[in-house]
């Protein structure tokens, strides 16, 4: 066992670039978003070109104050032009030659929500970028409301716990899988708690960019708007995807499969016991809550069943 | 895109020390940011309540506290670590609790 836990990691063997980053981002204590934007960097290297929005991530991107936070390109625009922006950029960089690789970052609610439809259409029209949403499950910077990502039961504050009201009654919206079923190149969940496997899917992404759309989808708990300590975000993560509660998945031109498979899940319950958001549920609503996570997941074992079959017959 | 890490000697750069008693006359118009990466010289350890402390012998070198650190705030020698940036610490707790080692402990810092 000591073997095993002594073995250097692999994580840095995917590094091929210093951080472009700078310390002292003003972040929250303990947010794993600023993990995901160096982790973005080391892997990807310093030919990427930002495009962000107004989140959470926009400070670290836009620069604040006299301080400019990294040392990449960036391009600032509004919530509902991130992808048609990038679509700009993308086209101009090829017809020019250069090498570069045009990254959007934005979180849940941009890509669900507000920036949909532009996000929907690039995909349609496949155009040549990755696009990151670091999913939080709502609208975290402007004060924790909910977006159509956050899950049943949550507490927001729009969707308050208290004598009326039990947090969010309707389930959250399956984006990757929405994202997955525009048949892009290349679709993937990722979390910050598997390095290895996010190193991975990023080297992929990378490549996968040169032949059109690739979207990932970030597992990023915020540790004020989920009420959690500052050192148990890795926590949170980890557990999201013991539980199933977030599968990490891949879909590479259609084919559907699991990258990390868990042996023994364990119940929802062992996220949601540890995640403030999710103190009050009762035990008639955590089981709701694990039909729609149970329910999920056999969908995706199915399309990972199905998609194989499929490519079965070619060999 | 080559310049990257050169932030420090490009020219421009400006004296921030007394931002806080700037007037009109002396901020530019618009919100100029004179280099990339500046922010280094932000103390964000000031929000620090709780200090990680290494100990060594305990350290195996796997360097998970590196990778889940997100201030980028560990120091690595030879593959293992040896030093937090205290400049920039946050005191957020992820390396001691990730730690398989428990070679990272949080202790409560006094400040004068």
């Amino acid at each position: 066992m000591a073997d095993v836990r002594k073995r250097q990691p692999k994580v840095c063997d995917y590094y091929t670039s210093e951080d472009g980053f700078s310390p002292g981002v003003a972040f929250c204590s303990g947010c794993v978003l600023e993990l995901n934007l160096r982790f973005i960097s080391r892997v990807l290297g310093p030919d990427i070109i930002f495009v962000g929005t107004p989140s959470c991530s926009a400070p670290v991107l836009h620069g604040q104050n006299t301080m400019a936070w990294h040392k990449h390109a960036y391009y600032a625009c509004t919530m509902t032009g991130v992808a048609s922006s990038a679509t700009g950029l993308s086209r101009y960089y090829e017809k020019a030659g250069i090498d570069a690789t045009v990254v959007c970052h934005t979180g849940d609610g941009c890509a669900q929500d507000v920036g949909f439809q532009t996000l929907s259409g690039a995909a349609e029209r496949n155009e040549k970028m990755i696009y990151v949403c670091y999913d939080n499950e709502g609208y975290m910077n402007t004060g924790i409301q909910q977006s159509s990502a956050t899950p049943f039961g949550a507490s927001t504050s729009t969707t308050p716990t208290g004598r009326a009201s039990k947090g969010k009654t309707t389930g959250s919206k399956n984006m990757p899988m929405v994202m997955a079923m525009h048949e892009i190149p290349y679709v993937a969940t990722a979390t910050l708690s598997h390095l290895e496997d996010y190193a991975k899917k990023l080297v992929k992404a990378k490549e996968a960019a040169k032949r059109g759309f690739v979207y990932l989808h970030v597992f990023a708990p915020c540790v004020p708007g989920w009420k959690i300590a500052t050192d148990a975000s890795i926590q949170v993560c980890r557990d999201a995807v013991k539980t199933n509660y977030f599968p990490l998945w891949e879909a590479e031109d259609g084919v559907f499969r699991i990258t990390q498979k868990v042996k023994d899940v364990k119940p929802v319950e062992a996220l949601t016991s540890t995640v403030g958001k999710f103190k009050h549920l009762k035990p008639e609503q955590v089981a709701i809550l694990q039909g729609q996570v149970d329910q999920r997941f056999r969908m995706l074992q199915a399309l990972c069943a199905g998609s194989a079959a499929v490519e079965a017959p070619a060999e | 895109m080559s310049s990257r890490g050169e932030a420090a000697e490009r020219p421009g750069r400006w004296d921030v020390d007394d931002v806080q008693t700037w007037g009109p006359d002396k901020h530019q118009l618009g919100a100029t940011i004179p280099c990339a990466g500046n922010s280094e010289e932000v103390e964000t350890g000031g929000w620090r309540s709780q200090l990680p402390v290494i100990d060594q012998a305990k350290c195996s070198g796997c360097m998970l506290c590196y990778f889940y650190c997100p201030d980028a705030s560990i120091i690595i020698a030879d593959g293992k670590a040896v030093g937090i940036d205290m400049k920039h610490c946050k005191g957020c707790g992820i390396c001691a609790k990730e730690c398989p080692d428990r070679a990272i402990v949080m202790t409560t810092e006094e400040k004068d």
